[in-house]
């Protein structure tokens, strides 16, 4: 008699089987799954957990994901990885079982740290990320506004460096000017002050 | 005329008004920060200024309420410096205020100096009256403390600003506020010997308002001046002709009935029958000569009276369509119907409006003045509110600041100009 399938209402996205004493997990990515970037990583970090309930835990996926891992990640943590098509399924790494007395007690050496660590990782990532696609925003718009300067045919005003204020601009977008010096005649007029022409005496 | 990367975004203007200080970079775009042109003087011995352990002397900007204690303390220690647009030479206690406000407000836009910020183009506005030493004062606050933050600081009259931001290079600008009004022809520049002050503005409407609650049977209420200022805007009211408005009115007194009701309270201000006296009070701030008036005057209303505040003197009984061509006609005569046509009305003591059944009776502030100046024979007469009453001085100031080069120093004769600071 062969191992018993479980069904438990927690584990959507996999299958638990039960033989005696022992439990093994295969938690199933689908393709649709591995275009998110954090599948993989989200489904070793949930096997890794279950090896405290589970004697075997595998992660099941497309075949085409097999070219892009390095098996040692599975090794390492005794995870054991399954590779599937329309034809076959092939056990690319074997899961390694757990010892029943780190399962009914948990020792000191389990892998709490490491999946602690791998959480740090995926925060430190995520900041990463983030800072980088700021840094690339903030160059687009510095370049955008270099361009735009450089049709109006602006001359270099070559005593001021040309800063972009670092507080807040509540109203007034970036590169425009507010709407009372649209069409305003004295634009024109203060421009020309002290060029020559005769000012009266304020008395 | 080349576009100035630097103070496109680093030009910084204060607007010192009667009751509010308007200040920010041109970065803030239509609307400045506003807060009250006031300063408190803490006691520092008080529970409250301990609880907030506040190490300044002189408190400014939104903080002021919460250090505010009893009514008593008010008079002596809630000051406000430009009560009447102008300081006195030596009101230490007004002069630190307003130092105290100009770092307020360029603290409050204080940029990164790694960004190249090599400090603001300020622009600050004063009273067209102010006298020179007002301007001295301030030029010297702005060169004794920086604060790092200014490159350069320019002053010009309200007025002047007024014409910048409507963006009308020869007109007649009317300031009118709490305390004064102001007439300024400008051309390109302002025409200072031809400017004439009054010594009349919100502050006798309110002044009017309030005999006329007393005569109501309101006189309890009358001497409340925040009540009174209220009653003033909702019921106050601008004849077309005074007569026949008082005589349409006492004819049919419910047309022109008027209430008001104090929000928050059970008390409600009825005129009832002496509702025609709700003309008085706007044919007051235009025109005070009208001989009802004598009998306020009569029993104790203060006349306005000609006075000499610095260099200049302000007419207590001008009315204003006098007052415009007493002004203009000091002006070169070629010059005087390009600046009739453009008459520019500025300040809160110009926002009257025309209840929807009393339009034949009751006109706006710009159509009162167009018919003054018509009784003095002054026809072809344009007279408008500027664009933006309560920022308009802001924003002229802010385009005064970009576009003058900054190679126009300042220079005392002519009173224009940038004064560089000293960093």
């Amino acid at each position: 008699m062969g191992a018993q399938c479980t069904t438990d209402p927690e584990e959507n996205d996999g299958i638990s089987f039960q033989l005696g004493a022992e439990k093994a997990h295969v938690l199933i990515l689908k393709p649709e799954d591995l275009a998110e970037r954090n599948a993989i990583l989200d489904a070793i970090l949930n096997l890794s957990a279950l090896k405290y309930t589970h004697q075997l835990v595998y992660l099941a996926a497309p075949r085409i994901f097999g070219a892009g891992i390095d098996a040692i990640v599975f090794r390492s943590r005794g995870i054991g990885l399954l590779l599937y098509d329309e034809r076959r399924i092939d056990e690319a790494v074997s899961a390694q079982p757990l010892e029943s007395k780190q399962l009914a007690r948990p020792s000191e050496q389990d892998d709490r740290p490491v999946v602690a660590e791998l959480a740090t990782l995926k925060t430190m990532y995520f900041e990463m990320e983030r800072t980088i696609n700021q840094l690339r925003n903030d160059l687009t718009a510095l370049h955008n506004r270099q361009h735009l300067h450089q049709d109006t045919l602006i001359p270099p005003s070559a005593q001021m460096i040309t800063t972009v204020p670092s507080f807040h601009v509540d109203h007034t977008p970036e590169g425009q000017l507010p709407s009372y010096f649209m069409n305003n005649p004295w634009l024109d007029v203060l421009s020309k002050r002290g060029t020559g022409e005769r000012e009266p005496i304020a008395g | 005329m080349s576009i100035d990367n630097y103070r496109s975004s680093y030009t910084f203007a204060m607007d010192f008004g009667t009751s509010d200080f308007k200040f920010g970079p041109i970065t803030l775009g239509e609307h400045p920060r506003i807060v009250n042109n006031r300063g408190y003087f803490p006691d520092k011995n008080s529970v409250m200024y301990k609880a907030f352990e506040a190490t300044s002397d002189i408190i400014v900007g939104d903080d002021v309420p919460l250090y505010l204690q009893s009514a008593e303390d008010l008079s002596s220690r809630l000051v406000y410096p430009m009560r009447n647009g102008m300081i006195e030479r030596n009101d230490e206690q007004a002069w630190r205020v307003v130092q105290t406000l100009t770092a307020y407000s360029l603290e409050s836009f204080r940029p990164q100096h790694s960004n190249g910020f090599q400090g603001y183009y300020v622009v600050a506005s004063l009273s067209s009256v102010s006298p020179r030493y007002m301007y001295e004062r301030l030029m010297s606050a702005f060169s004794q403390n920086t604060y790092g933050m200014v490159r350069a600081v320019t002053v010009i009259p309200q007025p002047f600003a007024v014409a910048i931001g409507h963006g009308v290079t020869t007109c007649v600008v009317i300031e009118s506020g709490h305390g004064n009004s102001q007439v300024c022809p400008i051309s390109k520049y302002p025409i200072r010997a031809a400017q004439v002050a009054l010594n009349r503005g919100g502050g006798d409407a309110n002044a009017i308002t309030s005999e006329i609650l007393k005569d109501a049977g309101y006189g309890d209420l009358a001497n409340e001046e925040s009540l009174v200022r209220k009653v003033k805007e909702s019921l106050g009211l601008v004849p077309e002709d005074l007569d026949r408005a008082i005589e349409e009115a006492k004819r049919s007194p419910r047309r022109v009935r008027a209430r008001y009701k104090v929000p928050g309270t059970r008390v409600e201000i009825d005129l009832d029958k002496d509702s025609w006296s709700r003309f008085l009070i706007g044919e007051y701030v235009f025109n005070p000569n009208h001989e009802v008036f004598e009998s306020y005057f009569n029993r104790g209303m203060p006349r306005p009276r000609d006075v000499k505040m610095g260099d200049t003197v302000f007419r207590g009984m001008l009315d204003f369509g006098e007052a415009i061509a007493a002004s203009v006609e000091r002006c070169p005569v070629e010059l005087q119907p390009l600046l009739y046509r453009e008459v520019l009305l500025s300040g809160g003591n110009f926002s009257w409006t025309v209840p929807p059944r009393l339009e034949g009776m009751a006109v706006d502030a710009p159509t009162k003045v167009k018919l003054l100046l018509r009784d003095r024979g002054i026809k072809n007469v344009s007279v408008k509110m500027t664009n933006s009453p309560q920022f308009s001085v802001w924003h002229g100031c802010i385009i005064y600041g970009f576009a003058v080069p900054e190679s126009y120093e300042w220079d005392w004769q002519r009173l224009e100009g940038w004064m560089r600071v000293p960093n």
